[in-house]
């Protein structure tokens, strides 16, 4: 992981403020209350540590009384391009942003970092004081949120990253990649001494990702934080493609990265959790899936020449079947999906085709398993949703062995 | 007069085989020279090959971004390619050693022309290699972004991206082989414009109104998409 080099201004701000105990980013949208807020919550944190608030130089106001003194806890700090402008690519601004509090971190010699880049349903940003206080009071090196969940939101999380994640680590992370996450400066100190190791300066879009299994790995303390519902950005159609592949390569990188560690794991455990869970009202009645399916369909018909790549020909067999089914009974089953996640993940690290097209082409069938997940939930005898993941990631589990062994051996016949 | 006959027939018999005396040892040392190099051949191949396997040739290709030169190789293997390819170039300078041996005026001549159109040869190898690959490249680029848009001729565009620029590496090569270079130019200009030509005027004149509501099919479905469903990924 490369540390961002700072920026003259923000250097000049960082040398007045000389330390911090606590950096936070914001890159959530926050208004000059809404900052405030924060700050009014961080100063009732236990032990008073000192915190700077990094704020995009953009948005920060001149005529903040606070935003260039260092001398009051918590203290702003204004950083050039906090929110760095990448249209279509989401993962990689928050990405790009935790390189930036972890250059701060590094310079004030912080002891935790965090990043805020989230709006939360019907709760202020006064919630973050909750997300670093097991930080701070606590010996924990890694807080991440529990978010409660609407049962169509952050899918992407539900049905690849959590319970992937979940199977290769063993620790039960309900939002391993936050985005709001609390790090210790030890789990950054690691993350930072295993890339100079491995002598790979890991690409940039990769510091997020590698925040879950760096801790795990190096058997640090990982705990949760209950959350509020957290506001998901409205779905661009015409980019999921590219935001399915920008998520999951640095997945699927950190999988060859950390192979030693996660083919020990067997099983996994829940992480501790503070707070209480809270409850959010699910949408009730169908939704119409025909266009997922409709583009599954499609890719079954045109993307056989590259699936045939990645996938073994029984898995190929049960796609077309599935393309053959009606739309109201159309159900992708778990086994089927997540052989089809491994052989992916399998195939991102033979290099099969390009790596770009070897996960753009994964979308299809990503939303045929959010087609068959919203018909299931849909029917009146499916399980709550909680149970329904729970499910899918025993699935994930149980198909260890799988990839395990696929992984292991990759030229050996597989049916 | 029979006499006469048969001092001709005994001459020319013995032109003949003294022509033949003196080619003899020539063709003598070209099959020697095949039969050289053809060993000599396979023994490098065979060298090259374990070499190449000892470095991991084909996964470093991959690695480098470069599986669609496997796609290419026989046997999916590229070290293979490249010690088929030593071999055959060991042998085909045995050939020429051997016609050397022959005579040496017209080989030499006949070395001088082929050693001077191998650099040609090489480059249209190459832009032909590397057209190929960019072809399959962005034909599967659109494929898989056209299919993911949702569009029924997905594979119909994928299909004319490569072919498109396979034309054009065609054209390139031969252009550089120096075959028939104005028939060339000729026909890729035609056939290019052509192409560009029929376009504008289906969307200009006859598929007007076809096109028109393909897209604003496409534009409907995007903008429809965004408001109905309520997923939300990332």
């Amino acid at each position: 992981m490369e540390v961002e080099p700072l920026a003259q201004q923000a250097q000049q701000t960082l040398e007045q403020a000389e330390t911090a105990d606590l950096v936070i980013g914001i890159v959530a949208e926050l208004d000059q209350e809404a900052i405030t807020g924060v700050r009014d919550a961080l100063r009732t944190l236990s032990g008073l540590p000192r915190v700077a608030i990094l704020i995009d130089d953009r948005t920060a106001q001149p005529s903040d009384p606070d935003a260039s003194g260092t001398s009051t806890s918590p203290f702003l700090v204004p950083w050039p391009k906090l929110t760095p402008d990448t249209p279509g690519t989401p993962m990689l601004s928050v990405a790009l942003a935790y390189q930036s509090v972890f250059a701060a971190c590094e310079k004030l010699g912080a002891q935790y970092c965090c990043v805020l880049a989230s709006k939360l349903e019907s709760t202020g940003p006064e919630w973050l004081r909750e997300l670093v206080r097991p930080l701070v009071e606590g010996d924990v090196d890694l807080v991440a949120p529990r978010y409660a969940r609407h049962k169509f939101e952050g899918l992407l999380n539900s049905s690849i990253i959590a319970p992937l994640m979940r199977c290769l680590y063993g620790k039960r992370i309900h939002n391993p990649l936050g985005p709001d996450l609390g790090i210790s400066r030890r789990l950054f100190q690691r993350m930072t001494g295993a890339d100079r190791n491995s002598g790979n300066a890991v690409s940039r879009g990769n510091a997020l990702a590698s925040v879950a299994p760096a801790a795990v790995c190096n058997g640090l303390q990982v705990c949760e934080v209950y959350t509020g519902a957290r506001v998901y950005a409205p779905t661009d159609w015409t980019n999921i493609s590219s935001i399915v592949a920008q998520v999951l390569s640095p997945i699927f990188l950190d999988m060859e990265r950390y192979a030693a560690c996660w083919q020990r794991t067997r099983t996994s455990v829940p992480v501790s959790a503070f707070g209480d869970p809270v409850s959010v009202s699910q949408d009730e009645g169908s939704v119409d899936i025909s266009r997922l399916v409709e583009s599954f369909q499609l890719a079954n018909r045109d993307l056989q020449e590259i699936w045939g790549l990645v996938l073994p020909p029984s898995t190929l067999v049960e796609l077309r079947k599935l393309s053959r089914m009606p739309v109201e009974q159309f159900r992708m089953s778990d086994d089927l999906w997540v052989r089809i996640v491994y052989d992916f993940a399998l195939g991102h690290r033979l290099r099969i085709i390009n790596r770009d097209h070897l996960l753009k082409s994964l979308t299809p069938l990503y939303l045929a398993w959010i087609a068959s997940y919203a018909q299931a939930l849909a029917t009146p005898e499916e399980t709550p949703l909680e149970q329904r993941l729970e499910r899918l990631s025993a699935a994930y589990e149980s198909g260890k062995p799988y990839l395990v062994s696929r992984w292991r051996w990759p030229d050996r016949f597989n049916p | 007069m029979w006499g006469q006959i048969k001092q001709a027939l005994a001459q020319s018999t013995v032109q003949f085989l003294t022509r033949l005396a003196t080619l003899l040892p020539g063709v003598v040392a070209l099959i020697l020279a095949l039969l050289v190099s053809i060993t000599l051949g396979c023994i490098l191949a065979v060298i090259v090959r374990r070499l190449l396997a000892a470095i991991q040739f084909d996964q470093l290709l991959t690695r480098w971004g470069l599986p669609s030169l496997a796609e290419l190789s026989p046997a999916n293997s590229p070290s293979l390619l490249v010690s088929r390819a030593t071999a055959a170039l060991v042998i085909v300078a045995g050939f020429l050693i051997g016609v050397a041996a022959i005579d040496a005026e017209w080989t030499s001549l006949f070395v001088r022309s082929v050693f001077g159109y191998i650099p040609n040869v090489l480059g249209a190898a190459l832009v032909l290699l590397v057209g190929s690959i960019i072809a399959r490249f962005l034909g599967r680029s659109v494929l898989i972004g056209a299919v993911n848009l949702n569009l029924q001729y997905a594979r119909f565009l994928s299909v004319g991206v490569k072919w498109l620029v396979v034309v054009l590496a065609v054209a390139m090569a031969l252009e550089h082989l120096r075959i028939a270079p104005g028939i060339v130019k000729l026909a890729f200009g035609i056939l290019f414009g052509g192409i560009v030509f029929a376009l504008a005027l289906a969307v200009g004149l006859g598929s007007k109104d076809l096109v028109t509501k393909s897209l604003e099919r496409d534009a409907q479905r995007v903008s429809n998409e965004n408001i109905e469903e309520p997923f939300r990924h990332v």
